[in-house]
Order: C-alpha cells, then sequence, then structure tokens
C-alpha cells in the first residue's frame, strides 16, 4: 500500500498536498540556483584574489574593498550622445582666462598621454591594467589658463549629465578626457566618442559622451550625487552612497 | 448595513481584479527591467547586443589621398561602402548605413581596424528603457499613475477578504511578513550608515606587497604596472586650433 493518500477521494487534501508539493519543489529550486550561482562567482574569481595580493604605487591596495576584477569594461546604460566624431565638440569653461571649445581631429592634435589605469565601479566591479590614451584634464587646465580660484572640476555631458571632481583628483597626471582604450575606440555604450576618465574616484565620475570640462569655484554635485551616491566617491574609503 | 459591508468590499475586489489586469502590462516590463537593473554588475545593461571585431591590415603611408585610404579599409572591413568618413589624427572612421562603425588606427607598420555593431534587443532592450522615465514626458506621469495603481492594490487587497484568510489569520501574517524583511534586513545590515564604519575598519589595516600583474591587456603587457608610458612634452597646444569662447557668467 502506498503512502500516497487517496488524492481522488478527498479534493481538499489534495488542494493542501499539492500546495505543499510546490512549495518544497519551489524551496529545492531556490537553494539549486543559490548554490550554482556561489559556485559560479567562486570559479570566476581567481583575477580578485590576485588583484587583491596587489599594491599600487602610492601603497593602496590594488583593488578597493568589496570590488571584484572583470576583464572587460562592463557597459552600464546612461543617456547616450551621438556617438560621432563629426559633430563632437569639448567646451572648456568657467573659471579661467582663456575658454576654448575643441573638435574632434584638433583633440588629438593636442598633447596626448598613453596611461594604464585601473577603473572601479560603484555596482562592485573593477577593470584593471586598461591602457587609456587621451589629453590630461591638466593639460586643458593649463590651456584656459584655469584661474586659481577654480576648486572642483565639473565634467559635462550628453543630455545635461554632470560629474563633480575635486581639483586633487582632476589634476592628477590619470586624469583626462580619453577616446581610446586598448589601442580601440570606445563603442557608444563605453562613451563613444570621447569620454572622461578619472581613475581615483568610482567609475561614475568618469563622464561618458563628455561635451565639456568646466573649472567651478563652488562644488555643484552633479547627476549621481543629487541621488543618493557619495559626492566625493572614494573607492577606496567605499564611499559609495550619501 | 451587512448589505452595506457586504457591497463594499465587493466593489474593492472587482476594482482590485480590474486593476491587476491593468496592472499586468506595466508589472511585466518594471519587474523584468528592475531584475535586469539589480543584477546590472553581473549582467552589465542588457538592453543591447554588441559586438566587436578587430582586423590588421598592411599599413597605410601617411601621404595616401584620403579617397584610396578610406576605400582600402572598407574593402578590408567588407560592409559596403560608408555613409560617412572622418579623419583624425591617426584615425580613420568609417560609417555604415546599419549604424556599424569601423575606425582604423593607422600605424607606421600595419592599419589596425575595430568593427562596432550593436542592436537593441526586443524585448528587455525597450523594457530597461521605459524603466527610467527621465527625459520621457508622459511616460514619467504615466508610470506615476501605474505607482498609484500599485499603491491601490496593496492597500485593497488588506481588506479584500474577510475572516481567517484575510486579517484574522493569514493576511496578518503575511502582511507582517512583507513589512518584516525589509525591516529586519535593514536592522541586520545595520543601515546605509554601517557600511561606512565598516569600510573605515577594513581600510586602515596592514597593506600588504606581493606586485602581481594583472589586467587588460593581458597579451601585451602580461605584468602590467601603474606608472605612465608615455608623458607629453608639448608646452601649449600643438598644432590644434582652439576656437576661443566667451567667459562664463558664472563660474
Amino acid at each position: 500500500m502506498s503512502d500516497t493518500p487517496d488524492l481522488d477521494r478527498y479534493p481538499e487534501l489534495a488542494e493542501r498536498w499539492s500546495r505543499r508539493s510546490f512549495i518544497k519543489s519551489a524551496v529545492a529550486g531556490t537553494a539549486l540556483l543559490g548554490f550554482g550561482g556561489a559556485l559560479m562567482r567562486l570559479a570566476a574569481d581567481d583575477l580578485t584574489r590576485a588583484a587583491r595580493a596587489e599594491n599600487r604605487p602610492d601603497g593602496k591596495p590594488r583593488l578597493p574593498p568589496g570590488q571584484r576584477v572583470l576583464e572587460f569594461l562592463r557597459p552600464m546604460g546612461g543617456d547616450e550622445g551621438d556617438g560621432k566624431t563629426e559633430t563632437f565638440r569639448l567646451k572648456v569653461h568657467g573659471a579661467c582666462k582663456k575658454p576654448f571649445e575643441v573638435d574632434y581631429a584638433n583633440l588629438l592634435k593636442l598633447p596626448q598621454v598613453e596611461k594604464m589605469a585601473d577603473v572601479h565601479c560603484v555596482t562592485g566591479w573593477s577593470m584593471l591594467g586598461g591602457m587609456w590614451k587621451g589629453v590630461q584634464l591638466k593639460k586643458l587646465a593649463e590651456l584656459a589658463e584655469m584661474t586659481e580660484e577654480a576648486r572642483f572640476v565639473i565634467l559635462e555631458a550628453a543630455h545635461g549629465f554632470t560629474a563633480n571632481i575635486p581639483m586633487k583628483e582632476a589634476m592628477a597626471d590619470n586624469a583626462m578626457v580619453t577616446y581610446r582604450i586598448n589601442g580601440k575606440p570606445f563603442s557608444i555604450d563605453h562613451g563613444a566618442p570621447v569620454r572622461g576618465l578619472v581613475p581615483d574616484l568610482y567609475f561614475w565620475k568618469s563622464s561618458k559622451w563628455i561635451t565639456g570640462v568646466k573649472f567651478v569655484k563652488n562644488d555643484a554635485p552633479g547627476f549621481w550625487e543629487t541621488r543618493g551616491y557619495n559626492n566625493h566617491a572614494d573607492p577606496w574609503k567605499e564611499e559609495r552612497y550619501a | 448595513m451587512p448589505d452595506v459591508k457586504k457591497r463594499w468590499r465587493a466593489w474593492l475586489r472587482a476594482i482590485h481584479r480590474d486593476f491587476g489586469y491593468l496592472a499586468i502590462g506595466f508589472t511585466l516590463i518594471y519587474a523584468i527591467s528592475g531584475i535586469a537593473q539589480n543584477h546590472i554588475e553581473d549582467w552589465g545593461d542588457v538592453s543591447f547586443k554588441a559586438t566587436e571585431r578587430t582586423i590588421a591590415m598592411a599599413a597605410i603611408p601617411p601621404t595616401t589621398p584620403e579617397i584610396v585610404a578610406v576605400k582600402s579599409v572598407a574593402d578590408a572591413v567588407g560592409l559596403g561602402t560608408p555613409t560617412e568618413h572622418a579623419r583624425a589624427g591617426d584615425e580613420l572612421r568609417l560609417d555604415y548605413a546599419n549604424g556599424s562603425k569601423a575606425t582604423a588606427i593607422l600605424g607606421t607598420s600595419e592599419t589596425t581596424v575595430t568593427i562596432q555593431a550593436r542592436s537593441r534587443r526586443p524585448f528587455i532592450g525597450l523594457a530597461n528603457w521605459l524603466h527610467t522615465a527621465r527625459h520621457k514626458n508622459a511616460w514619467k506621469y504615466i508610470a506615476d499613475a501605474y505607482a498609484v495603481l500599485l499603491l491601490y492594490l496593496a492597500l485593497s487587497g488588506i481588506f479584500m477578504i474577510k475572516g481567517r484568510l484575510g486579517l484574522k489569520w493569514r493576511g496578518t501574517i503575511l502582511i507582517t511578513t512583507g513589512i518584516l524583511v525589509p525591516v529586519m534586513y535593514i536592522g541586520l545590515a545595520g543601515g546605509p550608515d554601517a557600511q561606512k564604519d565598516a569600510v573605515a575598519s577594513t581600510t586602515s589595516g596592514e597593506i600588504h606587497s606581493v606586485p602581481v600583474g594583472i589586467g587588460a591587456p593581458k597579451k601585451e603587457s602580461p605584468t602590467p604596472t601603474l606608472t605612465p608610458t608615455q608623458e607629453p612634452d608639448v608646452k601649449g597646444p600643438g598644432s590644434a586650433v582652439l576656437v576661443p569662447l566667451p567667459p562664463d557668467d558664472d563660474p
């Protein structure tokens, strides 16, 4: 004789039985999915483990806390610009004596740098060792003759997006407007044709589809900074949220 | 009096049912795109399917007329005749009618061409686009209306059924569970401020120092370090033309 009751004779029991089976199956399925997901994460984390053992030349850990390493930049969305080099114009203005505008062809004629830099997304991924080519923000500041009263740099981008950068990080050697990574142009979802790069802050500060660099006296929190994200955004202090 | 009570609950259920039907389309859009947004750090932006390939071809000397260079690159790319092209520095960019782009980096020993294309995924691409109401005029108000609809569904659900399946037993337990889950999470995780405290303790510790190379590009540089590879040695704008702008009113 089977342990299973005669469900046809007792419809109320049948309902309970099927509900119990459903809940059991759901719990088992969820546990299996969770276990599988955890295994996948562990297997893919060799890069992260290796990076955690490294240091930067300035003594900070190569990988900020709470980050894991990806091999490629991950597209994170955003309001895209048109991505065209023909229509690209970069406005360098604000607290400076010689504001100017430069098109794509002339941007490439400015003194260029190519630097290796790590970037760290606030959502938790980092991409290490990318070779970024572009024009340093400090070079743009020099050409525009930025005045001493300037304390922040605002990176302006398509559709009114802005990100505020304190002068210290903006004038660092590795901060630039960039149009190439690892010898390749950016695709539209990564900010083509030109994006900002401020590697010492979370990556949202490196505005994609950049249109302007503005030097300002007073801080002006930008798009994400006014939506709950940290105003400074230092990855080593895990300054993710306000 | 009992009739009035019955009618009241019946109306609540009828409206709940109809609003539920109305909400199905919206809920599919917001729930599926919400899951995609939730896992953006794992999956990235899944709105588009992007492809990229790189080909190498013989070097194109700088003296080559632009039209000849464009034809050489277009032939190598094999996507037909480009609709637009532009030369800037060591780059030659070709745009195609289907949205594909080919960028040739004109090196001295060879030309490297990167061909990029992408297309919006049918459902999730549009759902993700709709999920953020920013810059969408009327959709912002439609999304607000959906939020109000959800509020009605949530609040009316409390009173739809009376007795043990309602607030007297099952309803109360499930409502309490639904409220307790986020409250307990905040309590156990410590809320937003706890993260800052945890970080302070993790970043003030000893620093390890085992230099191991990691990161892209692996082939060219298996042990990349964070040192500059090229420094500009040019004063002023070089040969670039900068268009002067009038000063800002509010720097």
